[in-house]
């Protein structure tokens, strides 16, 4: 019994413990708060890039693109682990708006909205077919143009301070130009003989916003089939750049990824003799984190840096638990001394202490855990009443894409982080604990000591 | 006898190794702070230096849809103020580039149409190419062996892809590029693509990534043509590069003043439009980003100073363990003589010396770790495979490395601060120590 109620008499008695306490505490409100945010923004992130490409993607880089798409697609259909696979062409583009002199350079997906919706969440991202994503490319101003969906920053529209754009009822008529270098499968300029490009004009049917402002600010959406032609990828053995599958619940990622590439592995081999074999060499088939790898991990990176940094200041405080430690324990040499004359042993002594330690890292990382959780509950109310009395925002919303500060609490992360403080409470005590544990009675209980 | 005091005191602190940990923490703080501050500003400087390096000190562009035609009189009349040093014309545009035969590579550009003789006066744009870097004649558009067919610069990015793992280009690959015929289509407001065919002359390498990505580069005449065949030598941008004794915001006005007077005695504009021509410093048009930069600076500072403020109670604990133990040599020394203010003095002191060792320790840690942060990221690259920088994610090739010594000031005088603040009640506790209850025997 005397194990338990010795750490919590020290722990209530002696005031220089809550100093402890609240160093403890201080340290694991900022850690619960900003790895919060932090993770919320990556995972937030990660979440728009999954969304826009789907599970996994047999895609290639060259901008050729690869044949026998048509063929792959209909074994992939067969596979009752696939929900959903899209055939997807990429290219770049010039976009051109009459009257204005805007001329952009612009990357170009050509895409079949039904399936494509179906593959990803496409759909969400729109704004006037989100209910119709299949009429995506039908302008309903006059339904016999023909319509693209350009991401959302590339046509001007102001946002308001939560990051929302402002739309009219009914989609703008937009004439816009669009002009491509078409490719042979061998790379060559298909019209080298003519005036080298094709040209479309396009109407504006939607927009599409993802959240990611690569995509957002450079991507132009156009029917599959226009596409194909304008980047010489139609004709008798046509072509694209990838196709995007969605997997049936149930599927892992891993597992999914793995059938899909087998699939990929003896399809390929068996048209190794085929005419244009060699563009299926280039194909890679990727799960969505690795396709979108480039974008996703400076995120990562900068999370894990800021990890780091908090590990390093995190040192100070089982810097300070052991100043504190060693000061109490130093002030107990009497209560050491009496016990182990009755028989405690070293172990039990270093026991106590620790549990003293342990209850010092729990009550602290209590206290900061739960301040961090209030704070992170009410933060995009004070952000906005910063906002309405100051006008500071944590992140100018016109300039970052980003809506409301992340503050989904994960208890897994709030359960590593204050067992990482207990921990660390335990390291700043052991060796004042050890320390203690070594006084021997006959010494410190000499009358000349008390 | 408050000498041998003094001395005494002085003594017991000295010898006190868990001393050394405060000095640590205070070093570890001040120079997290440090770096943190340096890579930042330094981060925002590299930002604004590399807007004034690459357009001007001043930029006045037209409005959308409209030319500036007869720009040679508006330079000579800008190059006639004492406040000016250079001016250069930009047509700009954006297009698609076919980088030559076979290659299946098309890639969308921005597209430049450059004076290169003038713009070296206004950038140092002749220290960027990588073919002709160095060279005393001003860089022109020839290609190497085949004078009349029209040549153009293009940014690295263009011609080659940093490595995934080091970052670097492979310049190999870089000047294999250079004579390479290549397409552009591009376009004006009216609904045609023109295609110019053209050689690569040379590559521009900045280390800036938003310049290197996708610049191409053509002679302004040449592009003008080409777009607008009608309307002669045109332009839709004026850089301006300031003489060292004129400041920025003083000149901004002279340049809206010689821009109004040539607009309206050489231009068909109406007087709406001349207005809307934009005039800014370079500086100027970074304003918004730079403020968000700065502010998210202030928030990672903030949250670093907070726990740094675990310092003070670090320091508080061991000055009052200090205490705590020391009671009899408090008392023995009190009782020769050293009064209670003076003991409390000197732990007061003793905590500024901490604060200032700790700090200047600090600093040189933190100078030394920016100073050499590149060294360090790419011994952790090459250690650890993993590429922290990223020319593509931070725009530079290099991480700006220049200590910030305004912020170096600032920390280390908190640092002492904090540190003197920390020994403040433990410099308390110890002038209230009483000898004759510490030293009785009973």
């Amino acid at each position: 019994m005397y194990k338990l109620i010795l750490p919590t008499r020290y722990f209530l008695k002696r005031r220089i413990t809550y100093l402890a306490v609240v160093a403890v505490a201080l340290c694991v409100f900022i850690v619960v708060v900003v790895m919060t945010v932090m993770n919320g923004l990556v995972s937030e992130f990660k979440g728009k890039n999954h969304d826009f490409v789907g599970d996994c993607i047999v895609s290639t880089e060259s901008l050729v693109g690869f044949a026998y798409y048509e063929d792959f697609l209909k074994q992939l259909e067969k596979q009752e682990f696939v929900q959903a696979a899209t055939p997807v062409v990429k290219g770049f583009g010039l976009l051109t708006q009459p009257g204005t002199g805007r001329n952009i350079g612009v990357e170009i997906m050509g895409i079949e909205p039904a399936g494509f919706c179906e593959a990803t969440k496409f759909a969400q991202t729109l704004y006037y077919h989100k209910e119709n994503p299949s009429d995506a490319f039908t302008p309903t101003y006059n339904p016999t143009l023909a319509g693209c969906v350009v991401g959302i920053d590339m046509i001007s529209r102001s946002r308001d301070r939560s990051g929302k754009y402002y739309h009219s009822s009914e989609p703008m008529r937009i004439e816009l130009m669009v002009t491509c270098f078409p490719l042979t499968a061998k790379g060559a300029l298909a019209k080298a003989a003519t005036d080298l490009v094709n040209s479309k004009t396009i109407y504006y049917s939607d927009d599409s916003h993802t959240g990611l402002v690569k995509v957002d600010a450079r991507m132009v959406y156009l029917p599959f089939e226009l596409a194909g032609e304008l980047f010489g990828m139609a004709g008798a053995t046509p072509r694209a750049s990838a196709i995007h599958i969605k997997f049936a619940d149930g599927t892992s990622l891993k597992t999914g990824v793995g059938r899909v590439a087998k699939m990929w592995k003896v399809f390929a081999a068996a048209r190794a003799n085929q005419k244009y074999a060699n563009l299926l060499k280039n194909v890679t088939v990727q799960s969505w984190p690795d396709y979108r790898r480039s974008s996703i991990a400076p995120m990562e990176k900068e999370q894990m840096m800021l990890i780091l940094l908090f590990g390093m200041l995190g040192i100070i405080t089982v810097f300070i638990i052991f100043v504190v430690f060693y000061m109490i324990i130093s002030h107990k040499t009497k209560d050491i001394g009496t016990l182990k004359s009755v028989g405690v042993s070293r172990a039990v002594i270093v026991q106590l202490f620790l549990t003293f330690a342990a209850l010092v890292g729990l009550v602290g990382a209590g206290i900061g855990a739960g301040a961090g959780c209030g704070f992170l509950v009410k933060i995009n109310d004070m952000e906005d009443w910063l906002f309405e009395r100051f006008g500071w925002q944590l992140w100018d919303r016109t300039v970052y894409a980003i809506g409301e500060i992340p503050n989904d609490i994960k208890w897994e992360v709030l359960a590593v982080i204050m067992a990482t403080a207990v921990l660390a409470a335990l390291a700043g005590a052991f060796l004042p604990s050890v320390r203690a544990s070594g006084q021997r009675p006959v010494e410190v209980l000499q009358v000349n000591q008390l | 006898m408050k000498q041998l005091s003094l001395f005494l005191c002085f003594k017991y602190l000295c010898g006190k190794k868990i001393l050394l940990l405060s000095i640590a923490a205070v070093a570890m703080s001040c120079a997290l702070l440090i770096t943190v501050a340096s890579l930042f500003t330094g981060f925002i400087e590299a930002i604004e230096t590399s807007a004034d390096e690459h357009l001007g000190d001043i930029v006045i562009a037209a409005p959308a849809t409209m030319t500036i035609s007869k720009y040679d009189r508006l330079i000579s009349s800008l190059e006639a103020n004492g406040q000016i040093e250079a001016a250069t014309a930009v047509l700009s545009g954006q297009g698609l580039l076919h980088l030559g035969k076979g290659t299946g590579d098309v890639r969308a550009v921005r597209i430049w149409g450059i004076e290169p003789a003038s713009r070296e006066r206004v950038t140092p744009f002749a220290d960027l190419l990588v073919k002709h870097k160095g060279e005393i004649e001003p860089p022109a558009f020839t290609a190497a062996g085949d004078t009349e067919q029209l040549a153009g610069f293009v940014g690295i990015g263009v011609v080659a892809r940093p490595d995934d793992v080091t970052d670097e280009y492979d310049f190999k690959q870089v000047t294999a590029s250079i004579g390479h015929k290549v397409f552009l289509t591009t376009g004006t407001s009216e609904l045609k693509a023109r295609i110019i065919k053209f050689t690569i002359a040379d590559v521009v390498f900045s280390g800036v990534y938003e310049f290197d990505k996708d610049f191409v580069y053509l002679p302004i005449d040449a592009l003008a043509g080409k777009l607008y065949p009608s309307q002669g030598k045109v332009a839709d941008m004026i850089q301006i590069r300031l003489s060292r004794r004129a400041r920025p915001e003083a000149a901004l006005a002279v340049v809206r003043g010689i821009w109004r007077n040539f607009a309206e005695k050489e231009l068909d504009w109406p007087n709406y439009a001349i207005s809307l021509a934009e005039i800014s410093t370079s500086r100027q048009m970074q304003a918004r980003l730079l403020a968000e930069y700065k502010k998210q600076m202030g928030m990672l500072m903030l949250i670093f100073g907070v726990v740094s403020a675990g310092v003070v109670l670090l320091i508080f604990c061991i000055f009052y363990l200090i205490v705590m133990t020391k009671q009899k040599d408090i008392a023995i020394v009190k009782s020769c003589g050293l009064d209670s203010g003076a003991v409390g003095l000197l732990f007061v002191v003793f905590g500024l010396v901490i604060g200032l060792i700790g700090s200047g320790l600090g600093v040189f840690i933190g100078y030394l770790f920016t100073r050499n942060v590149n060294y360090i990221e790419r011994l952790i690259s090459i250690v650890f495979g993993l590429k922290l920088w990223k020319s593509s994610t931070y725009m530079f090739t290099r991480i700006p490395n220049q200590v910030n010594w305004e912020s170096v000031v600032w920390i280390g005088l908190a640092a002492v601060l904090a540190a003197a603040v920390g020994a403040l009640i433990p410099a308390i506790a110890a002038a209230m120590v009483k000898p004759v209850k510490i030293l009785r025997y009973e």
